[in-house]
């Protein structure tokens, strides 16, 4: 075992405890959480059934499911818990040099977004645990984003109140919380339920780098005599000649989605120091063949 | 006499990562070189547990000479991490399951027993039909064997399967004494649907039929465009161009999967459980790298709250910070920030998918670059990212704390709102990052601060 003691209230230390023989990438820090929808965990879902009586979409404001007594609310929008609220608006320019407003369409009319439950729900659980709280709905069924009036009551909105579940899975023998999330939150499949169909296809199809540290982009960079710099696509199936080619899921000097279906784990480079690892570059250039 | 109260497993969520070598992947630190905390962290080899294969009592752990992700045969070495069980006991200190701690309490090894559930309803999450997931459960076991985790599913075809991979009740020893448990995730292959009177000629991109067309749905599915139950985002999973713009499923599915881990022991007539959680994804491709913001943090900030408390240290919000700091770092050094932040590059405009794109293609914005294209080339940004470190360390960089997003400013599309930090990324609200609220409190503590130090220190009043 890596330590002899912890302290059992000390709930950091067990959360990140890494257990002897473990390498750091099966630690929660090493998992990415800008989950859209995520690579190892789609952790949005930790939050669908934070509230008692309904189930929230894991990324949108949407109640897709309720419990006998709440039935009434599904499909109905939530705005806000308590004092805080779960939307915001979206503003920016539309033309240039003019002025930001709020950007609405016809699918969007008052211009709102959802905030992500991890940051909308923080205070909420920070202080509402076991408690029930006012939670502000639509009256009607809303498929589209709906903002909050300005003014309450007002009858296009409901005040229901619910209570608040734990998150995580308490302690019999301290009367605390465990640093495990709970089961009533999520069941076997819960955190992976939300990621692309197969995983493989996401890392072609998405074709963006928002997860860098664990899907890299630009990789075997080097100076140029221009003061700016030059390297691989990650997915660029020879490493030479030095030059980052355009995204494009056509362009053959690219893995493809065959190429991943069928053999990601020949085609794909581990990349340290921002370089190919030294494996690859042992390997030759060309990765081996069909891992199957 | 030291009697167990209450178990627990830790850690309480083991990542797996997915590969089809034989070898799971060796043992390996991850150290912050203190010279250069900017420089990529330095990845060292780690005692690693051998298992016996036979006995599944570990044999080792020897230290090996270098590390390779990968066998050399052209396959990734699984990630299979161990679970260990820890006691809390009767004077109050948790402490690690041990065949020591077993025969105080007048128990055997084979008195702990394990089960564990695996799930992967990734079909069922697009289909809604219960009747789509497909779930392993090993049963309760105390033995030292592989159990398989096969997932089944009620509509697959007849006598299938899908292999998630295994768990093992690790064998304790006098030199190995712990009571852990190992789950190696599966091999990464991606599978495919038929028919059971199909004809058709093999697909190459799967290397087996499971699902069968016939029960369910999943082969030509097809996400119906307005539903509000739609994953976000949606169209998110092998498929082909259909009618009227529909993206219909080829019927693949793959073999990641996440559950839970039971451990149950009787201790004086009392039944003691406890669970952990694991869950198998694809490899870390840069592992000396950290992201942004991960789900460690999502973790901390629901155990503690989205403010610094009393706990929270100076010390520790600096920490926090250059974590922070470093960790973005990181993420630009493998990130074409001159594409990313939607220049035309080499005459070609909305060369990529990028937060410029969305914000345009989401809400109408106009289309124009975040920051100007002329200083987002990598070795400027870069440059830019160590010169807020040393800036941060010298106390000089309160500004620092107003460039960070907040929560609630994810959709402030202007020009000021899209430049804050991190830029250029995408949030699990689908617009611009912001970290945790605890992050940023944190980090926003540290900026300021320093400011106070530098007072202090100079005798001055604020």
């Amino acid at each position: 075992m890596s330590d002899d003691r912890i302290d059992p209230m000390n709930l950091t230390a067990q959360l990140h405890y890494n257990a002897a023989g473990n390498p750091p990438s099966t630690l929660p820090e090493s998992a990415i959480s800008n989950a859209y929808p995520g690579l190892e965990f789609d952790i949005r879902n930790i939050w669908r059934r934070l509230l008692v009586g309904i189930e929230l979409h894991e990324s949108d404001n949407y109640v897709v499911s309720a419990d006998r007594g709440h039935e009434n609310l599904v499909g109905r929008r939530l705005l806000s818990v308590g004092d805080h609220d779960v939307i915001g608006t979206v503003v920016g320019p539309i033309r240039p040099g003019a002025g930001s407003a709020p950007l609405t369409s016809a699918a969007n009319p008052d211009g709102v977004m959802m905030l992500e439950w991890s940051n909308s729900l923080a205070d909420v659980l920070a202080d509402h645990v076991g408690q029930t709280v006012p939670c502000l709905f639509t009256v009607d069924p809303a498929p589209n984003p709906v903002g909050k009036p300005e003014e309450l009551p007002d009858p296009r909105f409901q005040v229901v109140e619910l209570e608040v579940r734990p998150l995580f899975a308490g302690s019999a023998a301290t009367g605390g919380y465990l640093p495990v999330i709970a089961e009533e939150l999520a069941g076997p499949g819960d955190l992976t339920r939300g990621l692309c169909s197969p995983w493989q296809n996401d890392y072609r199809e998405c074709a963006c780098y928002y997860w860098a540290a664990s899907r890299p982009d630009y990789v075997n960079v080097e100076d140029t005599a221009m003061g700016t710099t030059t390297g691989n696509h990650w997915f660029a199936v020879h490493r030479e000649p030095r030059e980052y080619v355009l995204d494009d899921r056509f362009d053959s000097r690219l893995v493809s989605y065959d190429d991943l279906f069928q053999d990601w784990q020949g085609k794909l480079r581990f990349i340290v120091g921002g370089n190919d690892a030294p494996e690859h570059l042992d390997a030759g250039t060309e990765p081996k063949g069909d891992s199957r | 006499m030291t009697t167990i109260k209450e178990l627990r497993v830790l850690p309480p969520l083991a990542i797996g990562r997915l590969g089809a070598a034989t070898e799971p992947m060796d043992n390996y630190t991850c150290e912050v070189d203190p010279e250069q905390p900017l420089a990529p962290r330095r990845l060292r080899p780690a005692p690693t547990f051998r298992v016996d294969p036979d006995s599944g009592a570990i044999t080792g752990a020897d230290t090996p000479d270098e590390l390779r992700f990968t066998d050399g045969n052209g396959r990734v070495r699984p990630v299979a991490p161990f679970l260990e069980v820890w006691a809390l006991t009767s004077d109050d200190v948790l402490q690690p399951l041990t065949l020591d701690l077993l025969s105080a309490n007048d128990l055997t090894p084979d008195a702990v027993r394990w089960r564990v559930e695996v799930g992967n309803h990734k079909i069922q999450r697009r289909t809604y039909d219960d009747l789509d997931k497909i779930d392993a459960d090993t049963g309760w076991f105390s033995d030292h064997a592989p159990h398989a985790l096969m997932g089944r599913c009620p509509h697959f075809l007849d006598d299938r399967f899908l292999p998630l991979g295994h768990a093992r009740y690790v064998k304790p020893t006098p030199e190995f004494p712990g009571i852990r448990l190992r789950f190696t995730p599966a091999a990464g292959y991606v599978y495919g649907s038929r028919r059971p009177t199909d004809d058709i000629e093999d697909d190459p991109n799967v290397v087996d039929y499971l699902y069968d067309a016939a029960k369910g749905t999943w082969r030509g599915h097809a996400d119906r465009a307005g539903d509000p139950r739609l994953t976000i985002p949606a169209n998110i999973y092998a498929g082909d161009d259909g009618p009227k713009g529909t993206w219909v499923s080829r019927g693949y599915l793959d073999d990641e999967c996440d559950g839970l881990v039971r451990v149950q022991l009787e201790v004086g007539g009392q039944e003691l459980t406890a669970f952990g959680r694991i869950g198998a994804g694809p490899p870390a491709y840069a592992p000396d790298s950290i992201p942004i913001r991960t789900i460690a943090d999502e973790l901390d900030q629901a155990l503690h709250g989205p403010s610094a408390s009393d706990q929270d240290t100076l010390e520790h919000a600096r920490d926090v910070a250059e974590e922070v700091l470093r960790r973005a770092t990181e993420t630009v050094r493998l990130m074409n920030t001159e594409v990313m932040n939607g220049n035309t590059v080499d005459g070609r405009v909305d060369a990529a998918s990028t937060m410029v794109r969305q914000d345009t293609a989401d809400t109408g914005r106009l289309y124009e670059p975040i920051v100007a294209p002329s200083l987002v080339d990598s070795a400027a940004v870069l440059a830019l990212h160590q010169n807020v470190l040393a800036a941060l360390r010298s106390g000089t960089a309160p500004w620092f704390a107003d460039v960070l997003r907040d929560h609630d400013e994810v959709g402030d599309l202007t020009a000021k709102g899209r430049r804050k930090m991190p830029a250029l990324m995408r949030g699990a609200d689908g617009r611009h990052l912001a970290l945790t609220r605890r992050q940023v409190e944190l980090v926003r503590l540290a900026a300021r601060q320093e400011i106070f130090r530098q007072d202090d220190e100079s005798g001055e009043t604020r």
